[in-house]
């Protein structure tokens, strides 16, 4: 939670298990083998400091930092949401995760990255799976893999009234950037979970 | 804003989660007719990135019962059952797991535990606490904790866990239940000990 996680080799695995209100946001290059995944908690940081994840409106900024930062070239960056659900309904802080997916909306469109698609919304909560320069994946439990990437994605799971698009678009590998020395934590092999 | 805790005040609220704990023990006792053990529960600040997996892995399936505190002290409780669990609990109650009756007897569960905890927490500290009916969840064990965090604690760089297990001796039952006070409500249950955080 509230981290984030950059990768320039292609197959390195980013996985974000148990994304509930929390919006899992994914940053790739459509040309190139890099990608980034932040693990975002809450909508504003209302000027606190934290983890630079942790709050849309600085875990934003900070991410596409971090992949161009990686090699990734900024016309070619889109985004991809994941999660953002409303588990359970406290009272006094309803709907954080519409707020996470709003606040990450605004932000991106602040930054001026277009979203690619997204699996938001409803009520389950979903692992994110990004292998870098081949697949971005949302699943629920009980649910099939959603491809987040491929033209057929299919907005017939979840519990809830999810919100999904998918706009058909090949990730083609593309040469590996080279990796550069990265603020945060950046995969060379494996899998990293945040 | 975050709140740096002081190991005497962890320590309070160590003490405060033993006897709360015990109550609920014994409460659930009662009600399955089998004994239940506890063990000293953990009150802990850690940072936010690490809060998931000191309570369980994330990619496990469990049910949640949730309840909002409310009155004193805004809170949410957490109760995480494993689905052995789960079987046990059902096969104790003569219920079946999974059915509308079955759901209703594990939120029974987590009123009883919620409201055992609660009243002994508020005995010991005299706040007046009132806790929601229970909203019950199957999911991944890190959507839950997370979610539930984000609804509380989440806002401070060292997030407050105060946690207990409740175990069934001889079946494979383990209750985890968490409670998390809104954040800044941890005050309210220090400030009846005399460990309240600087100005209050």
């Amino acid at each position: 939670m509230g981290e984030m996680a950059i990768s320039a080799t292609p197959g390195a695995e980013l996985v974000a298990i148990g994304l509930g209100s929390c919006v899992g946001l994914v940053l790739i290059d459509l040309r190139l083998s890099i990608a980034g995944l932040a693990h975002i908690v809450l909508p504003d940081s209302m000027g606190k400091d934290g983890p630079v994840a942790k709050f849309a409106d600085l875990a934003v900024p900070a991410l596409v930092e971090s992949v161009l930062t990686a090699g990734a070239e900024r016309r070619h960056l889109r985004a991809i949401l994941i999660g953002g659900a409303q588990m359970f309904i406290t009272g006094s802080t309803m709907e954080i995760g519409v707020r996470n997916t709003l606040a990450v909306r605004q932000a991106l469109s602040y930054a001026d990255i277009p979203i690619q698609s997204e699996d938001v919304g409803g009520s389950a909560g979903r692992t994110a799976r990004v292998v870098v320069g081949r697949e971005v994946s949302s699943q629920a439990v009980g649910g099939p893999r959603l491809s987040l990437l491929s033209p057929d994605a299919s907005p017939s799971h979840g519990r809830g009234t999810a919100t999904r698009m998918a706009v058909a678009r090949d990730l083609t590998g593309g040469c590996a950037a080279a990796a550069l020395a990265c603020a945060v934590a950046l995969a060379l092999s494996g899998s990293i979970r945040i | 804003m975050s709140a740096p805790y002081t190991e005497t005040q962890l320590d309070a609220l160590r003490e405060l989660a033993n006897i709360a704990s015990g109550t609920a023990a014994t409460s659930l006792s009662q009600m399955l007719g089998h004994q239940v053990d506890m063990n000293v529960p953990m009150a802990t600040a850690v940072p936010l990135a690490n809060a998931v997996e000191l309570v369980g892995d994330p990619a496990d399936v469990v049910t949640g019962i949730i309840l909002t505190v409310s009155g004193d002290l805004a809170a949410l409780v957490v109760l995480l059952i494993h689905p052995t669990g789960v079987q046990t609990l059902s096969k104790l109650l003569a219920v079946e797991p999974e059915t509308e009756v079955g759901d209703s007897a594990l939120c029974e569960i987590g009123n009883i535990i919620g409201a055992s905890y609660l009243n002994a927490i508020s005995t010991m500290t005299g706040l007046a606490l009132a806790p929601s009916t229970p909203t019950q969840i199957n999911d991944l064990l890190g959507a839950i904790v997370e979610s539930t965090l984000a609804a509380t604690v989440a806002q401070d760089e060292n997030v407050l866990i105060v946690d207990s297990q409740l175990q069934l001796p001889g079946e494979s039952c383990e209750i985890t239940f968490m409670l998390l006070p809104q954040q800044n409500s941890a005050n309210n249950l220090l400030a009846p000990l005399g460990l309240a955080m600087g100005g209050v």
